[in-house]
């Protein structure tokens, strides 16, 4: 089989070369049903307890997932007849958007006045032109309320509150540009804000993919200058970089007919697959260098291209194929995560890294033996000065084995003690830097309106009693306690508003009924004069479920976690043990999401480490290769998330998956390091020089793959956060697993060299006398 | 406001002599609104609402109305809940209506006013302005074809609101009886020109009326209904004027 890989290139170079691109031009065609999918919300697991109970709130309440825009301009009194009129022209476009249920300003509200001894619902903005009666009349009235005027006017009374309701299964990226188009048009005038969870949904996954698109490139191009400038052969990289591209199209396109052909939603392309072809680059350029070094090696040797492409494979095709295996299934362990891209994501990615193999072990080849190689060129004939300088540092690991030896040892002890402190942050607030214009978009609304979040308690208990609407509106006045509520709302206090009214708008009133009759001849009253949809987002059709809906501001996930805790300890207290309460809410979602993620994501890093050991053993035919093998790669994970917690960088969905590059490119340093060890051990023996001669032969390839994979640096400059520090967690992932490959690993191999002498059947010098 | 409400009891039912050959639009309209009402009614209603889950509530009202339905009182008889509540509304050509509310558990009549007619009248999914016959001169009519609706041979004929009447809806489409010039079926459009609400009724015939035995009215974009059926009917009964009283909310009669 060995051989026929390497006939395939030797012998048939152009048949390979033509077959090869041929298959990838076919399964690229698969580009054409390629989807990306931006809404967010369909990524979700639709099964956890809290998204089920969030579904079956959205069938009774609509959509709770509500968006906030806040407009106006500093310092300007909002509510003249100018700023009026624009608020309803918006409010009525934004209703006309078909994903849009329901908009909530002063334009589509009503009120409830006590007029000469008249109960009367009306509109609050009964038309679009107010006079500066009119104007007055409804300053008037929003200070008589309170809590509608906090609900539709910021602090200062210079900007709108406007809240949406998206339908139930709106696509928010869809409505998020809806939306920005309408207040395009307005934009001169006013300055405009956005908030809420479900927005961010909608906005964040174009621009997140846009950013790291963007970034990417770059990337790439640095990547390619530092293997020009370690290479110095353009063909060299020139056919790095088409091995690259055709396993990025070979993927896609995979991607594509999978979803062609299982109409899955697993296959579309959304904003979790952002990294994949970050992750499918570094892989295929971590096989083109070693195959590239390697031919480079045995030219300054061999000088006949053909013989040292044929010795490169003898001595790569194994490791290689080893680490696309080993790596695949780390990928495919993501079929069990919760989320249903990522299922996607394992399978498309493994087709990617299998076909990479491929291309690597036939298409690269056949190029390099089709070129006319100048044998004196430097860049064959001599090691680079970067090569050199690994060589050294190589040699000089291999002479203080202790020293790293104990100094490896106790910088994975301090990685485990960081992971203690690693924290969970899920709020998108923290996606942003500080002077990104979402993020201060976010923390004007903040500041100054109602908040950006929002948290639901549903109540099932009878909602036409007296008790439980008096204990409805304690829980509430709990809720409005906490620093991050800025307001609570429920029945309750529609109910006191009624109650208010109908006793001649007496403010002395305003409280629940002490009848049940009296709190349903209300509720009758209202619907003889108003729209009982009124109360469809509060209450069920039978008044046995009711929302508390507490509008916040942004907090952090630890703090959510507080809350969420406080008002369960708040609700244990007998007389709320009836109300049979039910903290729900998209932030709810949100933070058990990421605990599966993370959770999800710590398994398959175990399970993953657990395959490759035993991928390792079976190949390497003996155990204690499999636990050699992911000693650099757990040691590199150890520290990635230790360092994490010491540095303080948040770990939430995105950092989580970040531990599948670092399985994925560690896996393959440790493999190639083993690999070749065994081979000189095979061919030299216990000469004294196995381990210098293993770090000459990968220490320049692991170093040089790590280093141009460093070049993904560039995602430091994203404007996101998880992006910054995902681009700082791979340059880290490269560091540590190529450092503990060519220190912990060595040095483990070198001390043990004599035992594993005897476990590959090779004499050692000892045991002659 | 002037409100010539055929209302909730009668709503579009209005009857017209037989044999009236109807060929344009606006005389099967004409017809239509020519045709001789009851003087005063009385029924009792059972309004069951259902929504998009299936679920529902159920009313049942006792009702007395006169003058065309512009003075009309109702009394909730259930459920248990609702039972004493009452509700008295007087129309009034040259000022608002007169809405007022008993409401037992406070003990106290409360007028009531809605300023916006699209609003729903008693939670159900008829709005004031659906209450209220459409005045045959603000409409431009169409004959768009002819169906059988249930077995009857209708006309289909379509009235838009003239330029510069306000209205809730674009148009209506209405399935006409041609026999008895009743409206079968009605279609009401919404500002977008979807179709938003959907009307079947029937009819029983008695003293020569076209009387109300069942109203279907369903809110299609809501996925919301409301089905009323009329029971005890007796028309023409001589209803006291004095009856409408804000005094004779307190006490349901037997």
């Amino acid at each position: 089989m060995k051989q026929w890989f390497i006939n395939q290139s030797v012998d048939h170079p152009k048949r390979s070369i033509i077959i090869t691109i041929l298959i990838t031009l076919l399964m690229g065609s698969g580009l054409q049903h390629f989807v990306v999918e931006d809404d967010f919300m369909k990524m979700l697991p639709q099964d956890i307890p809290s998204m089920v109970t969030l579904n079956e709130l959205k069938d009774e309440f609509g959509s709770t997932d509500l968006m906030f825009l806040g407009f106006g301009k500093r310092g300007v009194d909002v509510l003249n007849a100018k700023s009026l009129g624009t608020l309803w022209d918006i409010a009525h476009e934004l209703e006309e958007i078909n994903q849009v249920d329901e908009i909530m300003c002063i334009s589509t509200s009503d009120k409830m006045e006590s007029i000469d001894g008249f109960l009367e619902v009306s509109a609050l903005q009964e038309y679009r032109d107010l006079d500066e009666e009119e104007i007055e009349a409804l300053r008037g009235y929003l200070n008589e309320n309170s809590k509608i005027k906090t609900r539709n006017l910021g602090e200062n009374g210079d900007y709108f509150n406007v809240i949406i309701r998206p339908v139930v299964g709106a696509k928010n990226d869809v409505l998020v540009s809806d939306m920005e188009q309408i207040l395009a048009t307005h934009q001169a005038d006013y300055d405009v804000h956005w908030g809420g969870q479900a927005y961010l949904t909608g906005a964040l996954p174009v621009m997140i993919r846009n950013d790291v698109l963007g970034l990417m490139r770059a990337g790439l191009i640095g990547m390619l200058l530092i293997l020009l400038f370690s290479l110095r052969n353009v063909t060299a990289v020139g056919t790095i970089l088409a091995t690259i591209i055709l396993s990025m199209v070979f993927m896609m396109g995979f991607n594509g007919w999978m979803l062609y052909l299982t109409e899955s939603d697993k296959f579309m392309f959304g904003v979790l697959n952002t990294s994949m072809p970050i992750i499918l680059l570094t892989i295929a350029n971590s096989y083109g260098v070693h195959v590239i070094t390697k031919f480079f090696r045995k030219m300054r040797t061999n000088k006949d291209p053909r013989a040292a492409v044929e010795a490169s494979l003898n001595s790569l095709i194994l490791p290689i194929f080893l680490t696309a295996l080993t790596t695949v299934a780390a990928f495919l362990c993501m079929v069990f995560a919760p989320l249903e891209p990522l299922i996607g994501y394992g399978f498309s990615i493994s087709a990617g890294i299998l076909w990479a193999w491929i291309l690597s072990t036939v298409f690269l080849p056949s190029i390099l033996v089709l070129k006319k190689w100048n044998p004196e060129a430097s860049a064959v004939s001599h090691p680079s000065h970067f090569e050199r300088f690994v060589i050294a540092f190589g040699e000089q690991v291999i002479k203080r084995p202790k020293t790293v030896l104990i100094t490896g040892a106790v910088v994975v002890v301090i990685g485990i003690a960081g992971i203690f402190k690693l924290n969970i942050e899920v709020n998108m607030k923290a996606f942003f830097k500080p002077d990104n214009p979402i993020r201060e978009s976010l923390e004007f609304m903040d500041s100054e309106m109602t908040g950006t979040m929002d948290l639901q308690l549903l109540i099932n208990a009878d909602l036409r009693s007296p008790e439980v609407l008096t204990q409805i509106e304690s829980i509430q006045e709990f809720m409005e306690k906490h620093e991050s509520v800025t307001l609570s709302i429920s029945i309750a206090d529609i109910i006191k508003q009624m109650h208010r009214m109908v006793n001649d708008d007496n403010p002395a009133f305003e409280s629940i009924p002490d009848s049940r009759d009296k709190v349903n001849n209300l509720f009758t009253m209202y619907s003889m004069s108003g729209d009982p949809d009124d109360f469809s987002s509060l209450v069920d059709y039978d008044y046995k479920k009711g929302l508390a809906t507490s509008m916040m501001r942004s907090i952090s996930t630890s703090e959510i976690v507080l809350l969420v805790d406080e008002i369960e300890a708040f609700l244990q207290q007998d007389e709320y043990k009836d109300l049979n309460i039910t903290i729900t809410g998209l932030l709810i979602v949100f933070r058990d999401l990421v605990a599966l993620i993370i959770r999800s994501s710590f398994i398959s890093i175990f399970a993953s480490i657990i395959i490759i050991a035993l991928i390792a053993a079976y190949f390497f035919k003996h155990w204690l290769w499999g636990l050699l093998a992911v000693v650099p790669l757990s040691s590199a994970v150890i520290l990635n998330f230790g360092l994490m917690g010491i540095f303080g960088v948040d770990l939430n969905h995105v950092t989580a998956l970040l531990s599948a590059i670092i399985i994925g490119v560690g896996v393959d340093f440790a493999i190639h390091y083993i690999s070749q060890f065994r081979n000189h051990l095979h061919t030299h023996g216990l000469d004294g020089k196995l381990s210098r001669e293993t770090m000459r032969d990968v220490g320049f390839p692991v170093i040089l793959d790590a280093a141009s994979n460093m070049a993904f640096g560039a995602l430091l400059f994203s404007v996101f956060i998880p992006m910054i520090h995902m681009g700082g967690l791979m340059v880290f992932a490269m560091v540590s697993t190529s450092t503990a490959t060519l220190t912990l690993l060595a040095i483990l191999l070198e001390l043990n060299k004599k035992r594993l002498a005897r476990i590959e059947g090779i004499a050692v010098p000892d045991e002659k006398f | 406001m002037k409100m010539t409400t055929k209302t909730l009891t009668i709503g579009l039912l209005i009857t017209l002599p037989l044999g009236i050959f109807a060929q344009t639009g606006y005389e099967i309209a004409k017809a239509m609104d020519e045709k001789k009402s009851p003087a005063d009614m009385k029924s009792e209603m059972t309004m069951t609402l259902t929504n998009k889950q299936g679920k529902t509530r159920e009313s049942i009202i006792r009702s007395i109305s006169a003058d065309d339905s512009r003075k009309q009182i109702i009394w909730f008889l259930s459920p248990a809940d609702d039972k004493g509540v009452a509700f008295l509304k007087i129309e009034h050509a040259d000022k608002d209506d007169e809405m007022r509310l008993w409401l037992p558990a406070f003990k106290k009549v409360r007028r009531i006013s809605s300023k916006k007619k699209a609003d729903s009248f008693m939670g159900s999914d008829m709005s004031y302005e659906d209450m209220t016959s459409r005045e045959l001169d603000e409409y431009t009519y169409e004959i768009l074809g002819e169906k059988k609706v249930d077995g009857i041979d209708c006309h289909i004929l379509e009235s838009t609101p003239k330029e510069g009447v306000t209205r809730t809806y674009k148009r209506f489409v209405t399935y006409v009886s041609k026999s008895d010039l009743i409206p079968v079926l009605d279609e009401a459009y919404d500002t977008r020109d979807q179709l938003l609400k959907r009307r079947e009724m029937k009819y029983s015939k008695q003293k020569g009326y076209d009387l109300p035995t069942e109203i279907f009215v369903e809110n299609v974009q809501k996925d919301h209904n409301t089905r009323l059926i009329f029971s005890s009917l007796e028309v023409d009964t001589g209803v006291e004027a004095d009856l409408f009283q804000e005094k004779n909310l307190k006490r349901i009669p037997k």
